[in-house]
């Protein structure tokens, strides 16, 4: 009998794990797409009795909203992202890199929101919105996208940071860096894979945020996932079906987008850097 | 004038009670174009003193001088110094031509100076053609290479170098001493380096400063030095294996009954002290030195016998234990066969080449 190896381990199970994979990853959209394409498919049919492309026409049309909730999310994801990437830098940089009094209190404060439920923090947010007249304002909104997005962010450069030499910099500045050199020519490029896994997390929570924006926004700013919640909560599961298949769309191209812009601004300069 | 003066430099390190020192250099000065060598063990502060000098470390008190004008308040980066480290740290995301055109850049050179300086300099390490590649590709004799360019190249006016070839084998170790020398004396670089490497330090260096904890104990030339240490301490750092506490009087040394004839310091009387007797000092009596035919000075012969006889890369270093007092001496493995334990061995040695290092 063949020994039983890694090799052959991977050989034998290789197939069907990556059938199951692909299974449980495109299944649940496949169910979607077909729901969202399908007129009345209730149980116990197996499939949908008749096509039709009354949900897409409706999603796709201008007067749904719908491309103005999808750039109004990616718009609110994007500058959450810029802004937790300003933020998170310099605390990252400092909790690596120092051991100072209270360190462990201010990681605490920092992780806290994802540590705490989001609906108890989310309702003092409000509470102090309301009073600062923020509620119902993208501004509003954003702001409160920062509270369960930074962490990741900070988590993030905080690992990159940690594996950074500092001995780099030093080098760099007997070369004649000054301290803007030493982060945009040394640590920077260093940090992409942070900054991707961090700015990637960012996005991806913020996008699909919808008690925080419901409750901020007030319903006055639309997102997507508020755009979308009616029709799953019992409305139309076929138009809800097709916004979660365009939600899962956007999601993967806002992901894509910003890893190859970093990677391909970074990417260059490594090829043509002198 | 470009030489490196240091004043007064003070620095506390206080980890805890067990690990913690205090640098002090009263003063200290580097000639121009000279290669310094710090030697000293590890955790000595000549790091510590090095980083000071570069600016990268700030010293509680002191300033550091280049030429007529103090440098102690410049940033490091514009100071305008050359370092390497002990890891070549270049720069991973950089091609080795952009690594050694780093320093010019920064600089504000345009590109196509620097790609030719990078290049030119690249050649006087023995790296031509290695320009297009990432550090990644390199070994680490080449990466260090590459790191002793990359200072090179912005001809800086002081060249600091921090035990730049401890983490390379022996014979890479070797090929760039001599590459470092050549560019050193090529370039009239003053260099201040750092090593606690007791060979590199002489082969390298014009002049050596020993530390200790944190203070220069003594400085002078090379083969002075090593001639004239002014501490038993020293003397055992550089090298020295009998070094033997006793006392002094009227040109004869005396440790127990073990005695050895000093001329030339009948000054001293019942002076302590160490004489430092080096192993290649000693030499074995070709004829036993109690037949008439000897032309041995009776006063100058040892008698002892062996205690341990160790073979070591063509020389026999041999533990002989006379009375009160083991010595080893150190000889050439051809001359004789190796010496059993327990055998009688007379012994005789050049007294001018004794040195008395009196205790005060």
């Amino acid at each position: 009998m063949e020994k039983l190896t890694m090799k052959g381990l991977r050989h034998y199970l290789g197939f069907p794990m990556g059938l199951l994979l692909t299974f449980t990853m495109a299944l649940p959209i496949i169910a979607l797409l077909v729901n969202s394409l399908s007129f009345g498919w209730r149980w116990p049919d197996l499939f949908p009795q008749a096509l039709t492309n009354r949900a897409w026409s409706y999603v796709l049309s201008t007067t749904s909203g719908t491309y103005a909730s999808v750039g109004l999310s990616l718009e609110i994801a994007l500058v959450v992202t810029i802004i937790n990437l300003v933020l998170g830098m310099p605390g990252a940089y400092a909790l690596a890199r120092y051991n100072f009094r209270g360190k462990l209190l201010v990681e605490g404060i920092v992780y806290a929101p994802i540590i705490v439920p989001a609906f108890a923090s989310t309702m003092g947010i409000q509470m102090t919105f309301l009073r600062l007249g923020l509620t119902e304002s993208v501004l509003g909104v954003i702001l409160a996208h920062l509270a369960p997005t930074l962490p990741y962010m900070v988590r993030a450069l905080i690992i990159s940071f940690q594996t950074l030499n500092p001995s780099l910099e030093d080098q760099a500045r007997t070369l004649g860096a000054g301290w803007w050199q030493c982060f945009w020519q040394i640590s920077l490029p260093h940090l992409v894979p942070g900054i991707v896994a961090g700015a990637s997390l960012s996005i991806l929570i913020s996008l699909s945020q919808y008690l925080i924006t419901f409750l901020i926004g007030g319903g006055q700013v639309v997102t997507l996932p508020l755009l979308m919640f009616p029709f799953i909560n019992g409305g139309d599961l076929a138009i809800g079906s097709a916004y979660a298949v365009l939600f899962s769309g956007m999601a993967g191209l806002a992901l894509y987008a910003m890893s190859w812009v970093l990677k391909h601004y970074y990417g260059k300069r490594l090829d043509f850097h002198i | 004038m470009n030489h490196l003066y240091l004043k007064g430099i003070e620095k506390g390190y206080y980890h805890s009670d067990s690990d913690s020192f205090e640098l002090n250099i009263p003063q200290l000065t580097i000639q121009e174009g000279e290669l310094f060598a710090l030697l000293g063990p590890s955790g000595c502060g000549k790091t510590t003193l090095l980083k000071v000098v570069a600016g990268l470390l700030e010293p509680d008190r002191g300033e550091v001088w280049l030429g007529d004008q103090t440098i102690s308040k410049i940033p490091t980066e514009k100071r305008g110094l050359g370092m390497v480290f002990q890891q070549a740290l270049l720069f991973p995301h950089m091609t080795v031509e952009a690594n050694v055109a780093f320093g010019l850049k920064m600089q504000g050179i345009s590109k196509g100076v620097r790609l030719e300086k990078a290049k030119s300099m690249l050649k006087a390490v023995g790296l031509s053609g290695f320009g297009d590649r990432f550090p990644a590709e390199l070994s680490g004799g080449q990466q260090q290479r590459v790191s002793l360019a990359r200072a090179l190249v912005t001809c800086p006016q002081v060249l600091l170098l921090d035990e730049p070839f401890s983490s390379l084998d022996p014979e890479l170790r070797e090929e760039m001493r001599d590459l470092l020398k050549g560019l050193q004396q090529d370039y009239k670089l003053t260099t201040l380096l750092v090593t606690h490497d007791v060979n590199e330090a002489f082969v390298l260096a014009d002049k050596i400063g020993i530390m200790k904890q944190g203070r220069i104990m003594q400085i002078d030339q090379p083969q002075i030095l090593y001639e004239n240490p002014n501490s038993p301490e020293i003397a055992m750092f550089l090298g020295a294996k009998n070094v033997i506490y006793g006392q002094l009087s009227q040109g004869v040394f005396q440790s127990g009954s073990f005695k050895l004839a000093v001329p030339g310091k009948e000054e001293f009387n019942q002076q302590p002290g160490w004489i430092v007797l080096r192993s290649e000092n000693l030499k074995l009596c070709p004829v036993p030195a109690s037949t008439k035919f000897s032309q041995i000075n009776r006063d100058l012969i040892l008698r002892g016998s062996v205690e341990k006889s160790v073979f070591s890369q063509g020389s026999y270093h041999v533990t002989v234990q006379m009375d009160s007092q083991s010595v080893i001496l150190s000889f050439p493995a051809d001359q004789s066969s190796k010496p059993g334990l327990g055998e009688v061995l007379e012994l005789t040695y050049d007294p001018q080449a004794l040195v008395f290092i009196p205790e005060y």
